[in-house]
């Protein structure tokens, strides 16, 4: 039946046109065959009774169910529920989240329930792609789900960064660009090297648009953007589901080649209105700070200056100077300047939720209100978000669902990530002997009133300012108000045949500014100060059709089945104003511009869909599951068409055979599926663009050349899986392998700039992705008044560049060339680092040491490492003592390095506590010079570090670490306040911690004769930013520790 | 069935009604607009020609950051204009960074190039704007064959997956052909103002433009007067013939530059960056000379308030000794100012310039229209004037004087740069070395020019390089080229390797090219 069906829309993709005439040709065959094969059923009793849950609270929407026939009906309200039914066949009671229920019926009438919770969420539904809930043992593909509680109690302003070492295979890293800055999630490794890798985010079925509008393309910076993942609410989430691999997401088509994070927001309850609160207060201190030396301070060859940024000068020893500023002073180190910049950010979290109903109506409202704080100073975070579900049961048949969600954010003082004038990175900077005190007299004003620049002895004051100065006189902020919402109508066509309508908008509006005050360095060139602003307006529409079906076909079969058509249209359109100059000094607005100048963009792409999806299941423990889609995209060209399967079978073998002893469930599964991805807009045709400049500007042929057969890129993804459970489902595995090859990427290529394109697009390459997944998960102690829940989870990963193209082997992930690049190599891996090393000989292995006593440079870029985690570990230990909660999450990583692009700058100008070491002399490099003599010539810190680091390019070898690293990520210990009986229904009060401690943390990959290695001080967690662009530390801002309480409360 | 009949009917009205709510009728029909870009242009016509002509005069003269890493970082420091004081940039020590010059080559082929070939394609061959797109075609090619020698130059433009080289000596023939087809049509339509305002050079003043493309002619001729003298010498005679550059600032080439759109002016932009300073050659020279150009080329050093200069090529370390510093070394002139120098007008080629070649012709016995000593001090008040210094009595006593380049007195205690005086000497030889002085002084900051006439000529005397990480060349050698770009390595690795042949050399930087005959 799947395949008939699968050959059905195989015909029926070919001729698009067609679709609504083939849609109704396909219903009637559907319909037809189902309705032949069911059978007529006599109706002999009416049995009625109440589903209560294990507190004796009702249960409502409990589906109930006649054995082997697709008679059902759900619980109201107070968790009633009525059928007909006959002696003998048995009800079955199913409830997410609940074990089910069996009960052969004698002749009673009345059959109360009560249903116990499935703790290990064996037999639960389960909520797949498009929203379609699935019972989860019909899966052919891993998923893994996160329970709320996990997401709104030890809470990050992003919430991508909570799922952090609680996904078996997901690597996820975050943004530098302050509080609310966008994340990066992994699934089962990076497979595109133009496009995303970041899993797609799905929200009550929709994919919603989580797009980084600024990116760092490399390690100079950038204002890292917001992404549209961070927006969504923690505490509107009902349930989060992890779909890991293509197959899962096939019906996703063109953007699920990544995996898709599943998120079901909550709806209203019938019956009781409940009235819950959640309210946390946090507190953040960085968590991983430079490293510095406290003995030496300004100055150049151990000669005290206080002119100069850089920390070569004289040891410190308490010494009367006249400083910078030209006043008296004490030459003594400041040990905190850098840790003191920083403050302690308070975060506050409230959420008000309201939720209730009838049996025909039921509502949910919440308000939410994050104010969160940045260790950067000034850097604050207010978000508002309303949230309104409606339900109705309008008739039997016809029910109606709607959301609205709007989202308001403002984001002030973002700061710069990277290098290039940053506030961060100019701290960084801060000689070692100059207090806070100091660095605060930032400004004076002038004789027209207009506040300057004060001398700051910086390391390079062509580029790096007073941080004071950039924190009070330049801003970057950010408003956002967003809408989501839908509306869905279902209609229940027969008993086993619905329909579903759905609309859904995602719509925000982004005003973004920047001002930079007359005198900023490298920002303001202009007299009067600079001020950018862009308006974005991002609208994503999304419309589909849903058949969905359920058939019995003999005692033994069963089919389930869904057909449908899906609509989406993305538009993102922006202005950018920018006043290069201002009239009036530091008046940030545009009608003070000088010069103006005007930037607009404008993108729109269009896909429709069709898809079925069909499973066969034989005695509800083999299924056969196949999908098939169809897209239809308009960045593509004519005939705009592709489409692309999957496959897939599992077997609940302890449910085909008898089983004894210890093993309770066992379950195995394979899935082979493809994934298509149209790729962006505009490719297909070369394009002229107009830019300003001299006279009446300009028009400039684009430099990458079309690409005029552009084809989708393809995902295919292979898995197995095995899923076992002992000793009465108190111990549990799961177990995946999989292996995905990416093809016909859409690859940028560098063309010979002689043909007059500097790229072109090209399909091509073949990416692979091989990797293991586990989870375990054990009750340890189960007795009444204590219970030790483990759940461990652990992965890896390993990728390979089979084929790039025949003219290109190696590709970029950005461009720099000064500390490390992470690139695409054939024959490599996804994300190697190439940098500039220490030349050794080639027949001993010894270092290359100059004349001068010194390290000779290799001459080309070479392979320093993956920036890719080779294993990824997360251990979850919970306790329950009587109301006493405690959650421990241990996390980390095997494997892979990070280039600290900051230690680099900064051993150029004495700053990191390794340049204390060797400053008098002496220091002998054990190495041989190019004629192979052996080195006698002492050297200093100064020179050796000035060489190796050129300030702002160097040999990245030298500043490369190990970036494993294991950690407390998270804690949280809770207490269940014991109440009266009053209005408060239950209380609970949590100490909660993130990024608690290091428990092991990787070192230098070198080991520098007469200095050792060095331990990893950064967080290789953060990133410039959340492209792909990753593996190269430089300016990023430090991650955070975090403490707090949080209070949840039920009316 | 009836009831079948139904819930076909139900199910047909929802598909329906659902089709046509998302889809109307026809369901791709738009999808073709959908696609099209409409914040570009996807066809050119007649009226965007001159926006092109605009586009290719402004990339190809290297605007902004493209000016830092194609000519500031490379023939500047080459020609000794500025000496580097960045830690982190060793291209004054002849490390040639593959990945910023690739930048502004790129800019050539993609911005230039194809620009100007749309032009040519889409007119008439005997229009003047099509003359105009030939005479910017040489000036764009001949700074880059210079750079590099054999370049992509023929089938330049042309999509391909690889594009061949041709040797300087065919390139060069070309631009002979080229600029002298490109007079004869220009002569013909001396009342036409081709482009107009979009010209940001000369506004379409054709009697303007054929001065510039004769001056550009004898340039190229002087360019290979070493290895092909008698074709030098005809060209340079034509181009004479048919009138050079005479005044300042009337004639001088000088392209617009804007801050709309970032086209700002190269050495200005960057000027607050703080990476280069004045060479100590420059210092040598304009102190010694008592130059009245000093305080327009050079602004005095912050920290002393005197003109100081340091050598090209220190090192790292050298260049955190407080004698290398920013604070300590005069940074460009005024008007390069990085706020309000960012819209003055770049060179192109002056007049003065053209004296000096007319110097060089007369000395060297080609039919110039005057003697040698006349037009070397032409050249020397033209370019005092073009830089704002009209006091005529103090250009008088510049052109007599006696005064000699001193010794700098910089952190590597360098001798002077050379003994000569301004006024004109009595040797050939003496007269030859004041000339490529004196024009070296004149063409400044272009050192696109600069290094190109010191590797033809070897003057003015400039200092050894201090150091040389290039391990093809030690400290104190000539660098004579640009190697063959990565990016075209990578990318048109074949042609590149059959371009090798026509080097007469290894592909190093220190293979001659085919003018350079030193």
């Amino acid at each position: 039946m799947g395949a008939l069906i699968v050959n059905y829309f195989n015909n029926l993709a070919a001729n698009y046109s067609y679709l609504l005439l083939y849609m109704k040709q396909c219903l009637l065959l559907i319909l037809w065959v189902f309705l032949i094969t069911s059978r007529a059923i006599a109706q002999d009793q009416t049995v009625s009774g109440t589903v209560q849950d294990e507190n004796a609270q009702p249960l409502t929407g409990v589906n109930v169910v006649v054995k082997g026939t697709t008679r059902g009906t759900t619980t109201d309200a107070n968790g009633a529920y009525q059928l007909r039914a006959r002696s003998g066949d048995v009800l079955v009671f199913g409830f997410v989240g609940y074990q089910r229920h069996e009960v052969t019926l004698g002749n009673q009438s009345t059959l109360n329930v009560r249903l116990d919770p499935d703790n290990q969420q064996l037999q639960e539904v389960v909520v797949t792609a498009l929203g379609i809930k699935r019972e989860a043992k019909a899966l052919t593909y891993a998923t893994q789900s996160i329970k709320p509680a996990q997401l709104n109690e030890v809470r990050d302003a992003n919430i991508v960064n909570t799922l952090q070492g609680k996904i078996a295979g997901a690597y996820i890293t975050q943004g530098s660009g302050g509080v609310g800055s966008g994340s990066r999630i992994v699934l089962r490794g990076n497979r595109s090297i133009q496009g995303s890798n970041n899993a797609l985010f799905v929200v009550d079925g929709v994919p919603i648009n989580n797009s980084t509008y600024s990116q760092p393309g490399g390690d100079f910076g950038a204002v890292a953007g917001t992404d549209g993942a961070s927006n969504i609410n923690p505490d509107d989430i009902a349930d989060m589901t992890i779909l890991r691999g293509a197959s899962a997401a096939a019906l996703y088509g063109s953007q699920a080649a990544n995996g898709v994070v599943l998120i079901t927001t909550k709806s209203g309850k019938a019956g009781r209105v409940s009235v819950d609160l959640n309210s946390g207060v946090s507190f953040d201190r960085p968590f991983a700070l430079p490293k510095v030396q406290n003995q030496y301070g300004q100055g150049v060859g151990g000669v005290l200056d206080p002119s100069k940024g850089d920390s070569w000068g004289a040891a410190m020893t308490g010494q009367s100077y006249t400083n910078y500023l030209g006043q008296a002073a004490t030459y003594s180190a400041q040990p905190n300047n850098i840790r003191d910049f920083f403050r302690t950010a308070a975060g506050f979290n409230n959420s008000l939720s309201v939720s209730g109903g009838s049996d025909k109506m039921q509502t949910y409202l919440s308000y939410t209100n994050n104010a969160l704080q940045g260790t950067v100073p000034k850097n604050d975070l207010v978000r508002h978000t309303i949230n309104l579900r409606a339900s109705n049961q309008i008739t039997s048949k016809l029910s109606t669902d709607a959301k609205i969600t709007y989202i308001s954010q403002k984001i002030d003082n973002k700061p710069r990530t990277g290098e290039e004038n940053a506030p961060v990175f100019d701290m960084y900077q801060i000689p070692r002997n100059i207090s806070l005190d100091d660095a605060k007299q930032y400004e004076t004003t002038n004789n027209l009133g207009v506040p300057t620049p004060t001398t700051w002895p910086s390391t390079l004051n062509s580029i790096y300012q007073n941080p004071y100065w950039m924190l009070n006189r330049t801003a970057i902020n950010e408003q956002r108000d967003r809408v989501i919402g839908f509306l869905t109508a279902r209609y229940q066509l027969t008993p086993f045949l619905s329909v579903q309508g759905r609309a859904n908008l995602d719509k925000y509006y982004d005003k973004n500014e920047e001002s930079y005050s007359q005198g900023t360095i490298l920002w303001a060139n202009q007299p009067g100060g600079k001020f950018i602003r862009q308006n974005i307006i991002t609208t994503q529409k999304w419309f589909d059709v849903i058949f969905e079906g359920k058939n019995k076909i003999s005692d033994s079969f069963q089919i389930d089945y869904r057909a449908g058509a899906i609509l989406q249209d993305s538009r993102f359109e922006r202005t950018t104003s920018t006043a290069d100059g201002l009239n009036l000094p530091n008046r940030f607005n545009l009608n003070f511009g000088s010069t103006l100048s005007l930037g607009d963009d404008f993108v729109h792409s269009q896909t429709q869909s069709i898809f079925g999806q069909a499973t066969l299941a034989f005695k509800d423990a083999i299924f056969i599951d196949a999908s098939l889609r169809n897209d239809w995209a308009s960045t593509l060209p004519a005939p705009y068409s592709f489409q692309y399967p999957s496959i897939g079978a599992s077997a609940v073998l302890s449910d085909l055979f008898k089983i004894s002893g210890p093993l309770s469930f066992l379950k195995v599964n394979g899935s082979y599926a493809q994934v298509g991805n149209a790729a962006s807009a505009y490719l297909l045709n070369t394009n002229y663009s107009y830019s300003q400049g001299a006279g009446a500007g300009f028009i400039s042929r684009d430099a990458t050349q079309a690409i005029g057969n552009l084809k989708p890129e393809i995902t295919k993804s292979l898995e197995f899986g095995i899923e076992a459970r002992f000793l009465s489902n108190r111990l549990g595995l799961n177990l995946t392998a999989y292996k995905s090859n990416s093809v016909n990427q859409l690859l940028r290529l560098n063309l010979a700039p002689a043909s007059g394109f500097t790229d072109q697009y090209i399909n091509a390459g073949n990416i692979q992705n091989q990797g293991v997944e586990l989870v375990l998960n054990g009750n340890a102690i189960k007795n009444d008044n204590f219970t030790w829940d483990v759940t461990f989870n652990a992965s890896l990963n390993r990728n390979k560049i089979l084929r790039l193209s025949d003219q290109v082997k190696r590709s970029t992930l950005g461009s720099t060339e000064r500390s490390a690049n992470p690139i695409v190599q054939e024959g490599g891996s996804y994300g190697d680092l190439i940098a500039y090393r220490w030349q050794t000989n080639p027949n001993t292995g010894q270092y290359v040491v100059s004349a001068a006593g010194l390290p000779v440079q290799t001459t080309g870029l070479e392979y320093v490492g993956n920036f890719n985690p080779r294993y990824l570990l997360g251990l979850t230990n919970s306790f329950n003592y009587k109301g006493i909660t405690l959650r421990l999450l241990v996390d980390g990583r095997i494997g892979g390095v990070a280039t600290s692009g900051t230690e680099m700058n900064l051993a150029f100008s004495g700053i990191p506590e390794v340049t204390a070491q060797h400053r008098e002399g002496g220091w002998v490099l054990p190495g041989v010079t190019a004629a192979g003599e052996q080195n006698t010539t002492p050297i200093r810190a100064e020179q050796f570090w000035q060489t190796v680091s050129g300030k702002r390019y160097g040999w990245g070898e030298f500043f490369t670490y190990d970036a494993t690293n294991f950690r407390v990520r998270e804690l949280s210990v809770g207490y269940r306040i014991p109440l009266p009986k009053m209005f408060i229904k239950t209380a609970q009060l949590s100490f909660v911690a993130r990024n608690l401690f290091w428990i092991y943390r990787g070192s230098s990959i070198l080991d520098i004769p007469g200095l050792g290695k060095r331990k990893m001080w950064f967080d290789p967690d953060v990133n410039l930013g959340n492209g792909n662009f990753q593996g190269v530390e430089y300016g990023t801002l430090p991650s955070n520790r975090t403490v707090g309480l949080n209070l949840k409360l039920s009316f | 069935m009836k009831a079948l009949n139904n819930i076909l009917q139900k199910a047909a009205v929802v598909a329906c009604l659902s089709g046509s709510m998302f889809w109307g009728v026809s369901c791709t029909a738009n999808f073709d607009e959908i696609n099209t870009n409409k914040t570009k242009i996807s066809t050119i016509g007649q009226s965007e020609l001159p926006y092109l002509f605009a586009k290719a005069q402004s990339s190809s003269t290297l605007s902004a950051g493209n000016y830092q890493i194609g000519q500031n970082l490379f023939s500047d420091q080459y020609a000794q204009y500025f000496a580097n004081i960045a830690t982190y940039f060793p291209s004054d020590r002849f490390v040639i960074r593959m990945d910023w010059i690739g930048g502004p080559w790129g800019v050539i082929y993609t911005q230039t190039v194809p620009q100007l070939k749309s032009i040519m394609d889409n007119t008439d061959p005997g229009s003047a704007e099509n003359a105009l797109a030939s005479i910017w075609w040489v000036w764009t090619f001949h700074r880059w064959t210079d750079y590099v020698g054999p370049i992509p130059y023929f089938k330049a433009g042309e999509p391909a997956q690889s594009v061949p080289y041709d040797s300087q000596q065919v390139i060069y023939d070309d631009f002979f052909k080229r600029l002298t087809a490109a007079v004869a049509v220009l002569k013909t339509k001396t009342s036409e103002k081709p482009f107009g305002s979009f010209d940001l050079i000369y506004g379409g003043d054709v009697n303007k433009w054929i001065k510039f493309a004769n001056t550009l002619h004898l340039r190229l001729a002087m360019r290979v007067s070493k290895v092909d003298p008698a074709r030098a010498k005809t060209e340079a005679e034509a181009a004479v013939a048919g009138g050079t550059l005479t005044t300042t600032p009337d004639d001088d080439a000088l392209i617009q530059r804007s801050n709309k759109g970032g086209d700002v002016n190269g050495l200005s932009i960057m000027s607050p960056w703080n990476e280069f300073r004045m060479s100590a050659a420059m210092e040598s020279a304009l102190k010694g000379y008592e130059d009245p150009r000093l305080p327009v080329y050079f602004i005095p050093a912050a920290s002393t308030n005197t003109y100081e200069g340091l050598r090209n090529g220190l090192t790292s370390t050298q260049l955190t000794d407080p004698a290398n510093t920013a604070a300590t070394n005069s940074r460009v002139g005024p008007r390069w100012d990085g706020s309000t120098g960012l819209e003055t007008r770049q060179n192109v080629m002056a007049t003065a310039e053209a004296y000096f070649l007319l110097a060089e012709g007369a000395l060297n016995g080609w039919t110039m229209g005057g003697t040698a000593k006349d037009f070397y001090e032409k050249g020397i008040e033209t370019s005092m004037k073009q830089w704002g210094v009209t006091d005529a009595a103090a250009i008088a006593a510049y052109k007599a004087s006696a005064n000699t380049p001193i010794a700098p007195n910089d952190y590597l205690k360098s001798p002077a740069l050379t003994n000569i005086p301004v006024a004109w000497g009595g040797s050939e030889a003496v007269q030859r070395e004041q000339i490529g002085t004196q024009k070296w002084l004149a063409l400044f900051p272009d050192g696109f020019e600069g290094w190109a006439e010191y590797r033809r000529t070897r003057y003015p005397k400039l200092y050894p390089v201090a150091n040389s990480d290039n391990p093809d060349i030690p400290a104190g050698g000539v660098l004579r080229r640009i190697p063959f770009l990565l990016v075209e390595q990578q990318t048109n690795g074949a042609e590149v390797q059959k371009a090798v042949s026509l080097l007469n050399g290894p592909d190093k930087v220190t293979t001659p090219l085919w003018w350079d005959k030193n």
